[in-house]
């Protein structure tokens, strides 16, 4: 039977009825999208009727083409707002059922830190270096000569028994652990000329006895600075400026005389107490100030005894303790902490930034 | 050094209270350490006289006293045998705060008026115990006679006791004058120096010293007083001396202590009639020559060592102590007084090596003063004839062969300004060294200095500088930056690569630690030893650094390895942590020859266990799986060393005996073997107080790595413009062929656009076949410059599987 275009017409009238009123009815995006293929699909109900279209005459042809494709347009009109429609409700959906309880814990990645007295060395040596300072390191045993002789504190004097050593059994040579980063002074004159300024952090010991003020093993900060013309109150300067950066700009820095074999003059230095602005509290024991070190100018025998003129050159030398810096910035009130590597205790340092 | 504020007073007019002084002594380079109240409780305690003592009616051992303090007249009742009419008397009334005699520790108790046995006593003579000032309660306290009746006690007898660090340098203030002097300078005020014995008209002897050690003994005097008589020193010297922290034996030892306490110049007496000849001679010891200290201890001496001598015996250590065959005793009729001066160095080495450190010897071993021997000893003199009524000085020698020269310092006058940053004017300059007992001038801008011999610590401009500068105080000082050049800032590498590494592990979660440097005898054999093969370090026994003196016994050597500290650690911290992950970069000691300091190589440890991660709602039944164990170090490792561009690193399984055979391996950067990671043997992480766990453990030789990194080229960073495609491969290979070998393979003929290969699955089952396992891979490719095409990829994929099965024996699964 031959087609004509008057069935065409009539086929295309049901399907449109048919096609619209089962848009009307979906219900969610599957559905939706069922409906699509079935009806503009590629083997879809509309196409199949353009594919029909070669049977019919030739003359029907251009009028059947066009009735069918205003169909294709019409349906594909009408299914567009219904899909967003669905799509919408989707959305909502998920919305809704998707909620979470937000006070629920989050995922806790894994957090280390460092030791607060690397956290320590970091900022100290950002500090020095924007003055110029150089941190270098050295040897944690350490040679008499170095830690003792060249520092002025010769053997047979009272003042060698201030520094209670740990000795290293050497047959003859006085080996030891370094009571102090001083031995670095040397070590460092030794290797450069002047201009010398330079930070020393490291590890120290004493034979001494632990208890909560006081570590056989200790780290320290050792500075020096030699050229023409360094001063005393160059000394203040530079140690008010670190003060002010570790514990706040209105720092004031307080010098007294002091005796360290390896300077002269000597002083020992204290920081006004942060916690109470200087007017006394539990913190600073009711004085105001916190020691934080010793410091002085370095004496001319130590320029000397390694070949620098004492004439010509002056310098400063400076030498505080870190764990004693951290225990004031921290309220930290047991050194024994920082080596007992407790983690409730370094943990404190994570959350914390130095 | 202990210092009785009245007693400073006495020699020097302050009145600023204590704790002033103190302060700004300290400022000047003594330290005020301590401060000590003498009479802080005196409340309502006051000079009393006994009016009258009357029997009580009721009991014989008590009396009823009357007792007068002006503002209060009270009746006591008192069982003091030594109460009697007319005595000064210290009266604490109703609400006086005094120490429990009957006690036996410490305690306060607040006096109550109350009847003893029926009579009505509404005070207390007090004993000195219940006052703090001594342990005696035999009877009262009796106050002199001329104590001013109605005073506060506090007054009359209350006084601050300053302790003052006395540093190595500060000789000169070694006694309470050299403190006056100090005090005098910063006050501006004067010293009256304590009276002295006048020896005018008395026959000096010739030939009574003999100094046969002149280079040991710069000047020996001596002082011959007879007639003395032995008996306890009056209270006023009593109560300095325990103030000061030296306990009281009799006038004539006393004196000695009292005047090395104010002159600063140890002293000693001894009984003549055991020297003989009475005679002194001063000569070297003898090698293994005997004496017996005043501590009753045989001394053994050497030719080193000096002594005092009668010229026959040995009666004294010089410098030292005295000897217990010619001591004051109680018959005592004659002294010799000794006041010397003896070489520093000789009384230290002589000190430590019969381990004899006394109040003497602290002195004479900072070096004294030459001139105060013969001062003190006139003021020794002194005193003993005060307190020895009748007694007379026989004759004195003063033998002074190696008199002290005159020092002279000079400087410009700029140079203080130089040194310091401050310009001082040159009164000020002049009037301050003045006020310390310099004698200055100043003359065409030069500054000279006479230094006063007690002041053997100033030898040099510097230390003119500072007695300018620390008298003045350093408040005023400026605080100014350092002018001139900047020296160049470089960054120390091994500090760079530290940082990096803790960084990269810090990012894993890991925590820093820092442990002691020391480690025991066991963790050395057991971690270090050359039989074990070490971690990072192994060392021969010749090789461990050892202690002489080490601050805990069992733990005499420098670490080799930071593990064994690391592991002790973590046991600790397992008692309250369900992970634990530790990490410490530091030095560690390797001996090179005797003599010699050691190789200090920086190195990694690390030691991990516990579960992955944290217990909370998303790993609620954590198992077995969930626990650290080699891969996650190993991972951690391979993160710190990519971080600092090391990426050519080879793992291989190793034995060490601590460590889990199956489970351990070295580390190896471009064939350097640089470090160990591996799990510890269960029985032994027992026995080290980790259980039920793994313990993980690893070390790393930084310094190699630094080493390796320099070498290594720096990788160029590009980011690439093409999508990378992703290609996963099956390959089955026998099960023992290591996982890095296939990788190697798959390296080996991926060709040039592999960009990146991860193993995400490794399978064993009967599918597959028994003894092989199957290892999948994701390799990312990408060009430079071009989309890939799967033809190209099909070309790779090809070569892949043919060198798989010829390399590895593998097969591809599909």
């Amino acid at each position: 039977m031959q087609r004509t275009e008057h069935g065409l017409s009539q086929e295309i009238d049901s399907l449109r009825v048919e096609a619209l009123e089962k848009l009307t009815a979906l219900q969610d995006a599957t559905e939706a999208t069922e409906w699509e293929r079935e009806y503009l699909g590629g083997r879809g109900a509309v196409t199949a009727l353009l594919r029909g279209l070669g049977k019919l005459p030739a003359e029907e042809r251009p009028a059947a083409g066009r009735a069918t494709q205003a169909l294709r347009d019409e349906l594909t009109a009408a299914f567009a707002p219904v899909r967003d429609q669905l799509d919408a409700e989707a959305l909502q959906r998920k919305l809704t059922s998707d909620g979470v309880d937000v006070t629920l814990p989050g995922r806790a990645p894994a957090v280390g830190a460092a030791h607060p007295i690397s956290q320590m060395i970091d900022e100290l040596v950002e500090i020095f270096a924007h003055m110029g300072f150089q941190a270098v390191f050295g040897p944690e045993v350490e040679t008499g000569h170095y830690n003792f002789d060249l520092l002025n504190i010769p053997s047979d004097h009272p003042a060698r028994d201030v520094w209670d050593t740990v000795i290293v059994d050497a047959p003859t040579e006085e080996i030891v652990l370094r009571t102090h980063t001083s031995p670095m002074q040397a070590r460092t004159m030794e290797r450069i000329d002047p201009p010398v300024r330079v930070i020393v952090p490291g590890r120290a010991f004493r034979f001494e006895a632990q208890d909560a003020s006081h570590e056989w093993m200790m780290t320290q900060l050792e500075g020096l600075a030699v050229d023409r013309h360094i001063t005393l109150a160059d000394l203040k300067g530079v140690l008010q400026e670190m003060a002010r950066q570790l514990f706040g700009p209105e720092r004031r820095v307080r010098f007294r005389c002091d005796f360290f074999p390896f300077v002269e003059p000597g002083v020992d230095f204290s920081v006004d107490c942060a916690v109470c602005g200087g007017k006394g509290c539990r913190v600073c024991k009711h004085t105001g100030w916190l020691e934080i070190g010793g410091a002085g100018m370095v004496h001319p025998n130590v320029l000397r005894g390694v070949g620098y003129d004492p004439e010509q050159y002056t310098g400063f030398a400076f030498g505080l303790g870190i764990e004693r810096l951290i225990m004031m910035k921290y309220g930290v009130d047991d050194i024994r902490a920082f080596a007992g590597n407790d983690l409730r205790f370094l943990r404190r340092f994570a959350t914390t930034t130095l | 050094m202990k210092v009785p504020y009245r007693w400073l007073q006495e020699l020097v007019p302050v009145d600023l209270p204590p704790r002033e002084l103190g302060a700004r002594l300290t400022s000047a380079g003594l330290e005020a350490e301590k401060y000590e109240e003498i009479g802080a409780e005196w409340d309502k305690v006051f000079v009393a006289e006994v009016v009258s003592v009357s029997p009580h009616p009721d009991a014989d051992r008590l009396v009823l006293a009357d007792v007068d303090a002006g503002e209060h007249r009270l009746t006591v009742v008192t069982g003091a045998p030594n109460i009697a009419q007319g005595q000064k008397v210290a009266l604490a009334i109703a609400g006086a705060r005094l120490i429990d005699a009957y006690a036996d520790e410490l305690k306060y108790k607040t006096l109550k008026p109350g009847s003893i046995r029926g009579v009505r006593s509404e005070g207390m003579v007090c004993s000195e115990k219940e006052l703090g000032i001594s342990e005696e309660h035999e009877g009262i306290l009796v106050l002199p006679p001329d104590a001013p009746v109605g005073a506060p006690l506090k007054d009359y007898l209350g006084d601050t006791v300053i302790e003052f660090e006395i540093t190595p340098n500060l000789v000169h203030a070694f006694s309470v004058v050299g403190i006056a002097r100090e005090a005098a300078a910063i006050t501006n005020e004067t010293v009256t120096m304590p009276p002295v014995a006048d020896l005018t008209g008395i026959q000096p002897a010739s030939d009574m010293v003999r100094i046969d050690a002149p280079d040991l003994c710069p000047r020996y005097s001596a002082i011959v007083i007879d007639g003395v008589s032995v008996a306890p020193s009056p209270d006023w010297m009593t109560r300095r001396l325990t103030a000061a922290g030296l306990r009281p034996v009799n006038n004539l030892v006393d004196i000695t202590n009292y005047v090395m306490l104010e002159l600063g110049q140890p002293l000693h007496a001894f009984d003549l009639r055991d020297l003989a000849g009475e005679r002194i001679v001063v000569r070297r010891a003898t090698e293994g020559e005997r004496i017996e200290t005043l501590d009753h201890q045989q001394r053994t001496l050497a030719t080193s060592d000096l002594l005092i001598t009668d010229g026959e015996k040995p009666v004294a250590v010089a410098g030292v102590m005295g000897g217990v065959n010619s001591e004051v005793k109680d018959d005592t009729r004659s002294i010799l007084l000794e006041s010397a001066n003896f070489d520093m160095v000789s009384v230290r080495h002589t000190a430590r090596a019969l381990k004899l450190r006394t109040d003497a010897s602290a002195r004479f071993e900072r070096g004294l003063d030459r001139e105060l021997v013969w001062q003190a000893n006139l003021r020794a003199a002194h005193l003993v004839l005060e307190l020895c009524p009748g007694s007379t000085v026989r004759t004195w020698q003063d033998v002074y062969p190696s008199p002290v020269t005159q020092r002279t310092v000079s400087l410009p006058v700029s140079r203080i300004a130089y040194v310091v940053g401050m310009e001082y004017p040159r009164e000020q300059i002049l009037d301050v060294l003045t006020r310390l007992g310099f004698a200055p001038s100043i003359e065409n801008d030069t500054l000279t200095v006479t230094v006063p011999t007690w002041r053997s610590d100033v030898t040099i401009p510097e230390d003119v500088i500072e007695e300018v500068a620390r008298i003045v105080g350093y408040d005023a000082l400026p605080a100014t930056l350092i002018t001139g050049e900047t020296p160049r800032v470089e960054r120390d590498p091994m500090f760079l690569l530290e940082r990096e590494v803790r960084d990269a592990l810090v990012g894993t979660g890991a925590f820093e630690a820092r442990t002691y440097s020391t480690v025991s005898n066991e963790a050395i054999t057991l971690w270090s030893s050359t039989e074990t093969g070490g971690l990072a370090h192994a060392v021969r026994a010749e090789q461990v650094v050892r202690l002489r003196n080490p601050i805990r016994a069992d733990e005499p050597n420098m670490r080799v390895s930071i593990v064994p500290r690391l592991i002790e650690c973590v046991a600790e911290n397992l008692k309250h942590e369900r992970t634990v992950r530790l990490f410490e970069t530091g030095h560690v000691f390797i001996g090179t020859a005797p003599d010699a300091l050691p190789n200090e190589p920086a190195t990694l440890g690390m030691a991990w266990a516990g579960f992955r991660d944290s217990f909370d709602r998303f790993n609620t039944h954590p198992g077995e799986a969930d626990q650290i164990d080699f891969f996650d170090v190993k991972g951690a490792v391979e993160l710190a060393l990519a971080r600092v561009g090391l990426t050519d690193v080879a793992w291989a399984r190793h034995a060490h005996p601590a460590l889990h055979p199956g489970r351990t391996a070295t580390v190896s950067v471009k064939g350097e073997r640089i470090g160990v990671v591996g799990e510890v043997r269960p029985d032994l992480a027992k026995e080290l107080g980790v259980e039920d766990v793994r313990l993980v453990v690893a070390e790393i030789d930084l310094s190699a790595m630094l080493a390796l990194r320099a070498r290594a080229p720096r990788p160029v960073i590009t980011v690439d413009r093409f999508l990378p495609v992703e290609q996963d491969f099956a390959v089955v290979v026998d099960r023992e062929t290591p996982a890095a070998s296939v990788e190697a393979a798959f390296r080996k003929n991926a060709g040039p656009l592999l960009t990146d290969l991860v193993l995400f699955d490794v399978f064993e089952g009967e599918q597959i076949g028994a003894d092989k396992k199957s290892l999948a891979f994701r390799l990312t490719f990408t060009a430079p410059d071009r989309a890939l095409t799967d033809a190209e990829l099909g070309k790779v994929r090809k070569r892949i599987e043919r060198g798989l099965t010829t390399e590895v024996g593998g097969a591809l699964r599909t």
